[in-house]
């Protein structure tokens, strides 16, 4: 781990200092214990402060879409940037997807493919307690579900690959998902409606995910408006059921928005549903090339048509 | 000034001897989380915890609100709370916060109707902090971790008990009224309890915040607040989690044959906070919109109500998916 | 005045009469099932009185979000209706709008909305008799699930 970190640096610096790339998007240490924060590395001593360890958490495509976007007070010709992105393998599917709906120039990403081992849940530590914080780290005991549940642990497209020790692909993933299926409808229902109920509508599950990039989303848009702006709970409903479908044949699983959420809501539990039947129906894994087409904006003529009512 | 204690295997008795006359809203469980809620007869009280999640001034000042129906019968506002209530287990710096909404709600020039009715039913007790946590400053935005600021009361845990403080008029009289279960502690439970403030003071971390109004005051047009603003993530957490944050929209919507009037908290980090109905949007960057969310509480408070609008609960910097530190902002935004 | 409540009260979004009959929103296409519907129409078929009909230009037009947003606005039932495979006025509009159903009806589900209470067919134009049947089927069906409050924003 402390190899890749040196070796991550050296990268780093030099792409930098040769001017191959104009920003480094990584990681460096964080104000808090188990935290790290994204880090805008522009410098050699920039790139001094980059860190890899399994903290490293958060889904740094996210910053994509604005940085390829040309600045409002930019008039005439602008040169998009280029920017070399410390990934994870979930970090690299998203900037894959970005790639494939038009957000990123995937020439001017420099993927710097990083050995993960699965990453820290915040959650599992602080339910451990301070004892197991600091001897756990290198098992998988405080290691997050999602990275426990991870079929892609290598890294996409990767331009620069960075080796160490990384964790093995998981078969099955979708034990809660079969099991949450398992229940009645009734039972299921209850379960939703308590999780989105929790909700505050600090959109921070929405801020955090790569894939929502629109300059408006669905919950802003006053003109009609599509729900009411407190905490009805249909107008709860109204936004999850719209967020997480939104992500259906797009969400890679990297997280980010279970990390994000201050209220704990189990989103991943409704969006893995998507990336099930999007798999099973479709046979799509988002993230994973750049020449499949999206499965929503394709068709194959014998896709299922179980579902018709025929009267 | 009037002290009480209570043996902590006794809360139970209070809470029902209080929950007859009115709601008791305490620290509970709830999904595995430690919240502010009225306690249930099924519910004990917990007393080991760092802090809330969520502030209580959703207790005063809901997420949202429906204040009036309109219908076929013309408007119809919604009644105010009535009934008493008392509120326990808020930490002192939460309490604090309530004395900074209460200068935005109750005492500027018009006061609001539906924050005063919840605030003037509710007796507040606070429960000083043991283990004040890494991210709390407290101590360097006015506050303590046994403060009494916004307390009717303040209790504090000595182990086996609490010892109870009034600090208003209306603490006193509750002191009386349950005179029977808050009995008036021993000399050695009072030393105990001066010995847990003095330690718990120690434990909270100096910010160097000095001056810290006139020195933002300086930084508005600096450029660190687009370098600080590069990472944020542009979510609402670190507002809607902020114990005194209180802007809020009003908004009219249909449900049905009904009309609402619905009054939702908002959160100026949000692009929409600002958008005009030209179209035009004066925050146009995130930078710019973190700079008026800093400078709102640590500059526009302290000239229009005298205070620094922030209690140094810590909640914005544990619960921000991109680890922005306030702490840092203040003290390392240069002029 | 007992002309307009009654209409009010067959509205969409307000309150159910004391006799409830289902209410169900139809999206349907432009090209295949309006005319669809219009045939069983012109043709005197009997079917229940419970569909409200949207027309949309394509049944790929359909964005999940307005039936999501039916069903809260207190819809008993949501039928989404396009040509036949194949028939598509605009070549793979139903084709692509075909994954996005799938999907959504399988998710609402997942989640726990009752199953029936959004259903998907394909009507052509000169199917007049198939939409009579298909309403007649779907009327039933809402009816044996009784009034949805799943997701409906109610008045207080």
């Amino acid at each position: 781990m402390h190899d890749a970190q040196t070796k991550l640096r050296e990268t780093a610096k030099d792409l930098l200092v040769s001017a191959k790339v104009d920003l480094v998007l990584g990681f460096q240490n964080g104000s808090l214990p188990l935290r790290t924060r994204p880090c805008f590395a522009r410098n050699a001593a920039d790139a001094g402060r980059l860190v890899w360890n399994r903290l490293c958490t958060n889904n740094l495509a996210v910053y994509l879409p604005r940085l390829f976007e040309k600045p409002a007070n930019v008039r005439g010709p602008w040169t998009p940037p280029k920017v070399a992105v410390v990934a994870k393998g979930c970090d690299a599917r998203s900037i894959m997807g970005l790639v494939k709906e038009h957000q990123v120039i995937r020439e001017n990403v420099v993927i710097i493919a990083m050995p993960c081992q699965g990453m820290i849940s915040l959650r599992k530590a602080e339910a451990a307690g301070a004892s197991a914080r600091t001897s756990k780290l290198d098992g998988d005991d405080l290691v997050a579900q999602a990275c426990l549940e991870c079929i892609q642990p290598s890294v996409p497209g990767a331009n620069i690959i960075i080796d160490g020790p990384s964790r093995s692909a998981a078969s099955d993933r979708f034990q809660r998902v079969k099991d949450f299926e398992a229940l009645t409808a009734a039972e299921r229902w209850q379960q939703f409606v308590a999780q989105v109920s929790k909700c505050i509508r600090c959109y921070a599950c929405r801020q955090a995910c790569p894939n929502c990039y629109c300059k408006t989303c669905f919950i802003d848009q006053t003109k009609p408006s599509w729900a009411g702006v407190g905490d009805d709970p249909t107008d709860l409903l109204l936004f999850h059921i719209g967020r997480v479908f939104h992500q259906a044949g797009r969400c890679v699983e990297c997280d980010a928005c279970v990390r994000a959420c201050p209220v704990g809501i189990d989103l991943r539990l409704f969006t893995q549903k998507l990336v099930k039947d999007v798999e099973e129906l479709f046979g799509y894994v988002p993230g994973t090339s750049l020449e499949e087409a999206p499965p929503l904006s394709t068709y194959r003529p014998d896709d299922s048509e179980c579902f018709i009512t025929d009267p | 000034m009037t002290l009480g204690a209570i043996k902590k295997e006794h809360l139970g008795q209070l809470v029902a001897a209080v929950g007859a006359h009115g709601g008791f809203y305490g620290p509970v469980l709830r999904d595995n989380d430690v919240c502010l809620d009225q306690v249930q007869p099924s519910d004990t009280l917990v007393l080991d915890y760092a802090n809330f999640t969520l502030p209580p001034k959703g207790l005063f000042f809901p997420r949202s609100e429906v204040i009036a129906t309109h219908g076929a019968d013309g408007m119809v506002e919604t009644p105010l709370p009535t009934g008493k209530a008392v509120l326990f287990g808020v930490r002192p710096c939460d309490a604090m916060s309530l004395t900074y909404l209460d200068k935005v709600f109750m005492e500027a020039q018009f006061a609001d109707p539906y924050y005063r009715a919840r605030r003037e039913r509710t007796l507040t007790i606070a429960l000083a902090c043991r283990d004040p946590a890494a991210t709390c400053f407290c101590t360097s935005v006015a506050g303590s971790p046994s403060g009494q600021g916004g307390a009717d009361i303040l209790a504090v845990d000595i182990g086996d008990a609490l010892v109870l403080e009034s600090a208003t008029p209306a603490g006193e009289a509750f002191l009386a009224e349950y005179r029977k279960l808050l009995g008036r502690p021993s000399d050695n439970q009072v030393k105990a309890r001066d010995a847990q403030v003095a330690q718990a003071v120690r434990k909270v971390s100096s910010i160097g915040s000095d001056g810290v109004t006139a020195r933002l005051q300086a930084s508005s047009e600096s450029a660190a607040w687009e370098e600080l603003a590069e990472r944020c993530l542009g979510c609402g957490v670190c507002t809607f989690l902020c114990p005194t944050c209180h802007c809020f929209g009003l908004y009219d919507e249909e449900v049905g044959p009904q009309g609402r009037r619905v009054r939702a908290q908002d959160a100026c980090v949000f692009p929409a906070f600002t958008l005009e109905a030209s179209g035009h949007n004066p925050r146009t960057r995130q930078g710019l919109r973190m700079r008026h969310r800093v400078m709102h509480k640590f500059c526009y408070t302290a000239q229009s109500f005298g205070d620094i609008f922030c209690v140094g609960c810590g909640r914005c910097i544990v619960n921000c998916p991109a680890n922005m530190d306030i702490r840092e902002t203040l003290t390392e935004v240069p002029p | 005045m007992a002309d307009t409540t009654e209409m009010n009260e067959t509205a969409i979004g307000t309150q159910p009469p004391p006799a409830w009959e289902p209410r169900i929103v139809a999206f349907l296409c432009n090209w295949c099932s309006y005319a669809g519907a219009d045939l069983a129409g012109v043709s005197r078929l009997q079917y229940p009185a419970h569909v409200r009909v949207i027309r949309v230009p394509c049944s790929g037009r359909v964005n999940p979000l307005y039936i999501v947003k039916a069903l809260q606005l207190g819809v008993d039932g949501v039928l989404v209706s396009g040509c036949h495979p194949g028939d598509c006025h605009y070549i793979s509009g139903n084709l692509i709008a075909r994954r996005k159903f799938a999907l959504l009806k399988s998710f609402l589900e997942y989640l726990g909305v009752e199953p029936g209470r959004v259903q998907f067919s394909w009507v052509s134009a000169s199917e007049g008799n198939r939409f009579a049947d298909l309403v007649k089927k779907i009327s039933a069906d809402i009816r044996k699930l009784g009034p949805a409050r799943q997701m409906k924003k109610e008045a207080r």
